[in-house]
């Protein structure tokens, strides 16, 4: 399908809209279920005595549940589109029955990885089994579904050579990446160690003495969720949506030609930029760990003379 | 029968061994800091190579396809440079938005273990690692050396791709070889993305990393020889096609 330039840049900014919705959602279902590298720390935390109430799914890395989730999603709308269903009850049942299978996964996995942990005395809530898994399946319907229909828009009305399970597929393992390098960190650098002080860096020492006490009671995963979703979230959100969007917007203004790859570049170095006057903005709030021995030194000496 | 000693088809098994190269080239420029980064313990962005390095190289797919299917005439070079430019776009975004993270969310301040200045800012490093780490957060010398990374790779994707298209276009129909060549290029992503894996035991900081030196010579031949291996399979596989 040609579109007139209005129409592309609506378009483009519906798909990023779409990803900024599904990166944000995947970060906090991989927080509410516990997923990737911060779950290490949970898995490890019976190990050092402390017993704790967070749901433990971990199904495989991020990207790749994710992936498996989108492109279940795709097959299923595809199939449905074929079957001549309107469009988005295609892929909202298509969301719905990828966020199911996913469930399933979730609860296996917290169900196993519970039991290999017999020998340290971790027990199995069944509240918390009952209570997370469908918050699960509910991030992931949100997630599946903004993905397929990017893949959706992408095939149907941008004319993309690949098909809808494809790139479902394909943007599956990049909000999984995301979500992974961005998100989590606020999960595992700061949710799950909140008890020291703020700004002081994460002893590797600290490792599995992860904070079991909420703000009322004992810490569940939907604590957590609720922490990371004011900041973890809406980063990953970010993310995904500048991928999305500036990875098309240079080539939908200036064409398949140079022009757009030096814009491309362009908005490279800004974000370079960006990332630096954020290191130098950390490095003057929070100041040097450590005193430098070498100037320290070269005082004294000066001094002596 | 497909002849595999036929020139063109040589050049066409030599390119895929090419780009395969610059994939596995690509990911030791990438700072992955794996599961001690997600939690601020080590340089880097918090997960493991392979799925970043796939997540990335797989955006350019996208977007080098994209240009493929619209402007069948553009050059292998532009072909190239819209997977790089898609690929570095999805890596400077998501070191962008991580470290807003470390910044704001773990307020620890970007350091890297492995030199004592960075050589583009020539700021310290060292004074600046908490105790009990490996250094956290993403540096100016780790994000440009993550943009070259994901650039190369993300040129590599499109390189297989483009060649893959010029083979199976005339076998199959175009929805066909598109699928094909697509999944065939996520797999050599794949391939490529875990063998720089285990030369750098998961964590890399970049090109300033002394690890860079040392292993990239030994994954470099491993990955020739691999990627030859997975253009010899392409093409066989073409022998099966038929229109």
């Amino acid at each position: 399908m040609v579109l007139d330039l209005t129409m592309s840049m609506a378009i483009l900014a519906l798909m990023g809209a779409l990803a900024t919705i599904a990166g944000c959602i995947e970060d906090l279902e991989s927080d509410v279920g516990s997923q990737s590298n911060p779950n290490s720390q949970v898995q490890l935390a019976p190990q050092m005595n402390f017993l704790h109430r967070i749901y433990n799914k971990a199904i495989s890395g991020e990207p790749i549940s994710n992936g498996l989730s989108a492109v279940t999603g795709g097959v299923v709308t595809t199939v449905l589109l074929n079957a001549r269903f309107y469009p988005l009850m295609a892929i909202v049942i298509g969301a719905l029955i990828a966020a199911v299978i996913y469930g399933i996964f979730a609860t296996t996995s917290y169900a196993g990885r519970v039991a290999s942990q017999a020998r340290f005395k971790q027990p199995l809530y069944m509240d918390i089994m009952r209570y997370t898994t469908p918050s699960i399946i509910g991030h992931n319907f949100i997630v599946c579904f903004c993905l397929v229909a990017i893949a959706y828009i992408q095939y149907v009305i941008l004319g993309y050579p690949f098909t809808i399970p494809f790139l479902a597929l394909i943007w599956g393992i990049s909000v999984g990446a995301i979500g992974s390098s961005v998100g989590d960190v606020h999960y595992g650098g700061e949710r799950e160690f909140q008890n020291r002080e703020f700004g002081c860096g994460l002893n590797t020492a600290l490792s599995g003495r992860i904070v079991r006490k909420a703000e009322s009671g004992l810490r569940t995963s939907l604590d957590n969720v609720w922490f990371c979703a004011k900041f973890g979230g809406p980063a990953t959100g970010i993310g995904l949506g500048l991928t999305v969007f500036f990875s098309s917007w240079p080539t939908t203004i200036w064409g398949y030609t140079w022009t757009a790859m030096l814009v491309g570049v362009i908005i490279l170095a800004v974000m370079t930029i960006m990332n630096r006057l954020v290191e130098i903005q950390v490095k003057n709030a929070y100041g040097p760990y450590k005193e430098d021995k070498e100037e320290k030194g070269a005082v004294a000496v000066a001094h002596t003379h | 029968m497909v002849a595999l000693v036929d020139p063109t088809t040589l050049i066409d098994i030599l390119l895929i061994g090419l780009s395969g190269t610059l994939i596995c080239l690509a990911v030791h420029f990438i700072p992955v800091g794996g599961a001690p980064a997600a939690m601020a313990q080590a340089t880097g962005i918090g997960t493991g190579t392979v799925e970043l390095a796939a997540g990335s190289g797989l955006v350019g797919l996208i977007t080098s396809s994209y240009m493929y299917a619209h402007e069948p005439a553009s050059s292998m070079v532009l072909i190239m440079a819209a997977g790089a430019m898609g690929s570095a776009i999805m890596l400077a975004s998501t070191m962008l938005a991580g470290g807003l993270i470390y910044a704001y969310g773990v307020a620890v301040p970007f350091a890297s273990a492995q030199v004592k200045r960075d050589p583009i800012t020539r700021q310290r490093q060292d004074t600046y690692i908490s105790k009990g780490t490996q250094g956290q957060g993403i540096p100016t010398i780790c994000f440009v050396s993550g943009v070259v990374g994901a650039a190369l790779g993300g040129a590599g994707g499109g390189l297989i791709y483009f060649v893959l298209m010029g083979y199976y276009t005339p076998l199959i129909a175009a929805t066909s070889a598109a699928a094909v060549a697509g999944v065939f290029t996520m797999g050599v992503f794949y391939v490529n993305s875990v063998i720089p894996s285990y030369g750098v035991g998961g964590t890399i900081e970049g090109v300033h990393d002394p690890k860079f030196r040392r292993v990239v010579p030994k994954d470099v031949v491993t990955s020739v020889i691999v990627s030859m291996l997975c253009g010899v399979v392409a093409i066989l596989i073409a022998g099966g096609m038929t229109p």
